[in-house]
């Protein structure tokens, strides 16, 4: 049994006009999302902006309000309050915000930043307290004098594996990541993203990456999901999507991956134009009437593409 | 969940005192120590600090000994003196009550009642605020709507008429009118600074980690919108010792018998009291300008402080 | 945005009927009826119940409420107790006079309040802005009866320069002399209150002028060669006029209260006067009529004020 199973998942926002307020049509922001998270393992949510990736993230840790679709944790649907509570999904899942200075409140110590999911969740004592914190600081490579200090004391990176330790401090098993790198300069990315990946080996903990950049993405997931205006268009392996994306939207996506080898600039570009091309001309066939993507197709044991019908028909081979 | 016996539990006592010790001295200054280094730096400020606190000590003290009744007995003996004359230090009015004693007593009511305005009105509308800005949804649209009516009533008028109505009624009663009338300002500011703290992601983080929201409105958004909340209680107290004091101007404050500052500056109601015995009102004008002024200027200050861009005071 | 107009103007109506049910159950409460002081003190309590009778005292609350709503329809505010007079013209004279004051006292408020706004966002952070900064902060911080006192203290009586009570002088005779003769009973409390409501106007044109100085537009205009005062005038200026016009709806509530006391301490004849006396004599049928008045016109102010709003901001505007 996976440890999360998302099924069909719907986040609706009514967009009210006319005279008296009334619904006349939904912003769609999430339409249809499946998939599911085994224990330990890191699966990664990649979309543009808007594509309802982080809607997604909210939805599943309780921020957002769920039009209609299930949440599974293990095997019981955490949408109804009463389970919610019986299994303490709470204090299993947390999540990881994308700016670090918002996220930790300017006016709280770093001790009491830390400790407060102790707090609601457990009742220790305070010195056990103070000893838990000071673990978690040191898991995330901190030293025990930060315990005393502000946030705006500390740097972009500090600051984000502060919010890893508070994320950690439950002993969570699945912990949701919304774009944690993404306001970091790139030497720092990889500082935290370390960090995260020792802690997932020493504590077994699954992550929901969010992410735009698919560069990221394949240092840090095992699975992928593409997300497309509120659905999904691919889901896969590592190795399935970046060496054989089926989607157009994949293919463009993995095309704006920067290069840093300068050798191959000429072709890159050509290539880059190709794929682009590619996009343009096939919109309209991956794409149904609403501008949404197709309900997706198993085409092997790990892969799945949103295929448009006309593909099916032919010989259920699909070459990449 | 034990697997987290760390290498760290070898941290002692003395360390976790050294390290707060070092972070206090490294952290930069309390807001309080701010504040006052911004007064130190500006004369004025520190001026208008200690008329306002030496003048309602004084107020408190010497009001402790005298006797409302006396002071407000008549004794046409002491008609219309004038200041500096026999005996009275500011003279007496037509009733031959001293100008001087009234001012005391006056200043000590109009004060109390400012102060326990400012304090009712402020918290309400605090509260308000929070609970609108933080919630959001259909209780702010009732608050809102609750906020719109009110503030069509026109205030003036209503509350001069409710206190003709009230047939008991004594300082305690009269702040509490007040108060119904005068949350509206601080409400929509602290609304306003509330909805922009609740999108930010410190609060969505509240939420997952399971603190509740009462918790989170007081714990993590008030401390945050602190200086705003300091800023507003002064001014508005500026603002609220023109309220009691223009309402007993016009009569309708203060009972009868009980001294005011605006019910001394009623005295100037009558065209020959105005320039003839001047120093009935104008004493209690005089010190209703330079109160206001003072708790005025205290609270820009205050304001200035909490804006780094706009302090004077340079950083130690 | 024809949409938010209706809206707006439906919920006025509710809260108006509102308003107009908290009134007269207000002023129902008073104690004291309208008859007891004023006729003649021994007489006889029979007369007084009877007269009560026939003004429809002793019906139930909601019977007289009907009554009064369905006379306010057809413009009849009922009679004053005290004058003797219908409330209705009451009403106009005295409302004439507050009328004449508010509209010269708001426009010598914008008279003064823009140009100095302007000038002191020009002129950000050297002395001219201090002064300014300055002349807010007195304003602001005073109560205005105060300085409505001390204001007829010195230049009425001391100096002499300005009348000290009434309207219009007993002995201004002609249209020009009387119109001169009211100008000169309105400009001493207008320029007070207009000195004392700049506030709100001259911060709002500071900030923006200052946000302007720094914007790119501005930037781009003066490295075109556009002279300062042409961008001050052409931009700056126009885009902060609606927003200002919105202000003056909004100070509408202010104006009307602050009219009761500037009336009473210049004995100035107008609704504000109108309302103290009634008050005081229990005339509660010209104190419910001026209490809805004014609220009525708070109402319209506020209305006016959103509307321009909606119209200048398209963030404000729900469609």
């Amino acid at each position: 049994m996976s440890l999360i199973e998302v099924k069909n998942l719907k986040v609706h926002y009514p967009i009210r006009g006319g005279f008296f307020n009334r619904v006349v049509d939904n912003v769609k922001a999430v339409d249809g999302v499946s998939f599911s998270i085994e224990e330990g393992e890191t699966i990664g949510l990649v979309g543009e902006s808007g594509s309802g990736k982080s809607t997604t993230g909210k939805a599943i840790i309780g921020l957002e309000e769920i039009t209609s679709g299930s949440i599974l944790y293990k095997g019981k649907d955490v949408t109804k309050r009463t389970h919610r509570k019986q299994l303490k999904y709470d204090e299993a899942v947390q999540m990881i915000f994308q700016d670090s200075m918002s996220s930790l409140n300017p006016r709280k110590r770093i001790e009491d930043i830390i400790a407060e999911p102790l707090r609601n969740f457990e009742h220790l004592s305070k010195d056990e307290e103070k000893l838990r914190v000071l673990q978690l600081l040191d898991i995330v490579g901190l030293d025990p004098d930060a315990l005393y200090k502000y946030p705006h004391q500390f740097s972009g990176g500090q600051r984000q594996r502060i919010g890893v330790a508070r994320a950690v401090a439950t002993d969570p098993s699945l912990i949701i990541a919304d774009e944690p790198v993404s306001a970091l300069d790139l030497s720092v990315q990889a500082q935290v993203l370390n960090f995260m990946k020792k802690i997932q080996r020493e504590f077994n903990i699954s992550y929901l990456f969010i992410s735009h950049d698919l560069g990221v993405v394949r240092h840090m997931c095992d699975k992928i999901a593409i997300m497309h205006r509120g659905r999904l268009v691919e889901v896969g392996t590592r190795d399935d999507i970046y060496d054989n994306p089926q989607h157009i939207y994949t293919k463009r996506l993995l095309a704006a991956i920067p290069e840093t080898n300068v050798n191959n600039r000429e072709q890159n570009r050509e290539r880059r134009l190709k794929i682009e091309q590619e996009y343009q001309n096939e919109q309209s066939q991956y794409y149904d009437a609403d501008g949404l993507a197709f309900p997706l197709v198993q085409i092997s044991d790990t892969h799945f593409v949103a295929l448009p019908k006309e593909s099916l028909n032919k010989q259920g081979e699909v070459n990449g | 969940m034990d697997k987290k016996t760390g290498r760290v539990s070898d941290i002692s006592e003395d360390d976790l005192k050294r390290l707060e010790k070092e972070a206090a001295e490294e952290a930069t200054p309390s807001r309080s120590r701010i504040m006052w280094n911004e007064f130190k730096a500006d004369k004025p400020a520190l001026i208008s600090l200690f008329i306002l606190v030496a003048f309602v000590l004084f107020v408190i003290i010497a009001s402790m000994f005298l006797n409302v009744h006396k002071v407000m007995a008549t004794d046409i003996m002491n008609f219309y003196n004038k200041p500096f004359q026999s005996g009275s230090f500011l003279g007496s009015d037509s009733g031959g009550r001293s100008i001087g004693q009234q001012l005391i007593i006056g200043s000590r009511n109009s004060i109390s009642i400012a102060i326990g305005l400012t304090v009712i009105s402020s918290s309400w509308g605090i509260f308000w605020g929070l609970t609108s800005g933080y919630f959001g949804g259909k209780a702010d649209l009732v608050m809102q709507r609750v906020y719109d009516f009110m503030m069509i009533i026109p205030m003036l008028m209503t509350i001069i008429v409710i206190v003709t109505i009230i047939p008991h009624y004594n300082a305690i009663t009269l702040t509490l009118i007040l108060s119904a009338f005068y949350w509206m300002g601080t409400s929509r500011l602290i609304r306003s600074r509330t909805l922009a703290e609740t999108q930010k992601d410190y609060v969505r983080a509240s939420k997952t980690l399971g603190t509740s929201n009462w918790k989170i409105i007081f714990r993590e958004i008030m401390p945050n919108i602190s200086s705003l909340i300091i800023v507003d209680t002064t001014l508005s107290f500026a603002e609220n010792i023109g309220v009691e004091t223009g309402l007993s101007y016009l009569g309708f404050g203060l009972p009868l018998g009980t001294p005011s500052l605006g019910t001394l500056i009623a005295n100037a109601n009558d065209p020959e009291n105005i320039t003839q015995y001047w120093w009935t009102w104008l004493p209690a004008a005089l010190e209703i300008i330079i109160l206001c002024l003072s708790i005025s200027y205290i609270g820009q200050v205050i304001r200035r402080s909490s804006n780094a861009s706009q302090r004077r005071a340079t950083e130690k | 945005m024809w949409k938010t107009i209706l809206r707006r103007v439906l919920i006025m109506i509710p809260e108006l009927i509102v308003l107009s049910v908290l009134v007269f159950l207000l002023a129902k409460a008073m104690p004291g009826d309208p008859f007891t002081g004023s006729i003649n003190p021994k007489a006889d309590p029979a007369q007084i119940h009877h007269l009560m009778k026939i003004n429809g005292l002793y019906d139930p609350w909601y019977q007289q409420y009907w009554n009064w709503v369905v006379h306010l329809f057809h413009g009849d505010l009922g009679m004053s107790y005290e004058y003797q007079e219908p409330v209705m013209d009451l009403i106009k004279q005295r409302g004439a006079n507050t009328l004449w004051l508010a509209i010269f006292t708001m426009l010598l408020t914008y008279f003064i309040a823009l140009p100095l706004g302007i000038y002191a966002g020009r002129h950000e952070g050297k002395w001219q802005d201090t002064v300014v900064r300055v002349y807010t902060y007195v304003t602001m911080s005073i109560p205005f009866f105060v300085v409505l006192v001390i204001g007829i203290w010195i230049f009425g009586y001391g100096l002499n320069i300005f009348p000290t009570s009434g309207s219009v002088s007993s002995t201004a005779s002609g249209l020009g002399g009387t119109i001169l003769s009211r100008l000169g009973h309105i400009i001493l409390p207008g320029l007070l209150g207009a000195l004392f409501g700049t506030v709100n106007v001259v911060q709002y044109l500071r900030s923006e002028v200052i946000d302007a100085k720094h914007s790119d537009y501005v930037r781009t205009a003066r490295s075109k060669g556009v002279p300062m005062k042409d961008i001050y005038k052409h931009h700056i200026f126009r885009n902060s006029l609606l927003p200002i016009a919105a202000f003056a709806g909004y100070s509408i509530t202010g104006l009307l209260g602050g009219s009761i006391f500037t009336e009473m301490v210049f004995s100035y004849p107008g609704m504000g006067l109108l309302f103290l006396n009634a008050i005081n004599y229990r005339d509660y049928t010209v104190i419910t009529a001026l209490v809805l008045l004014y609220g009525f016109l708070n109402l319209l102010g506020t209305l006016l004020s959103d509307i321009i709003l909606s119209v200048v901001d398209p963030r404000v505007r729900i469609e």
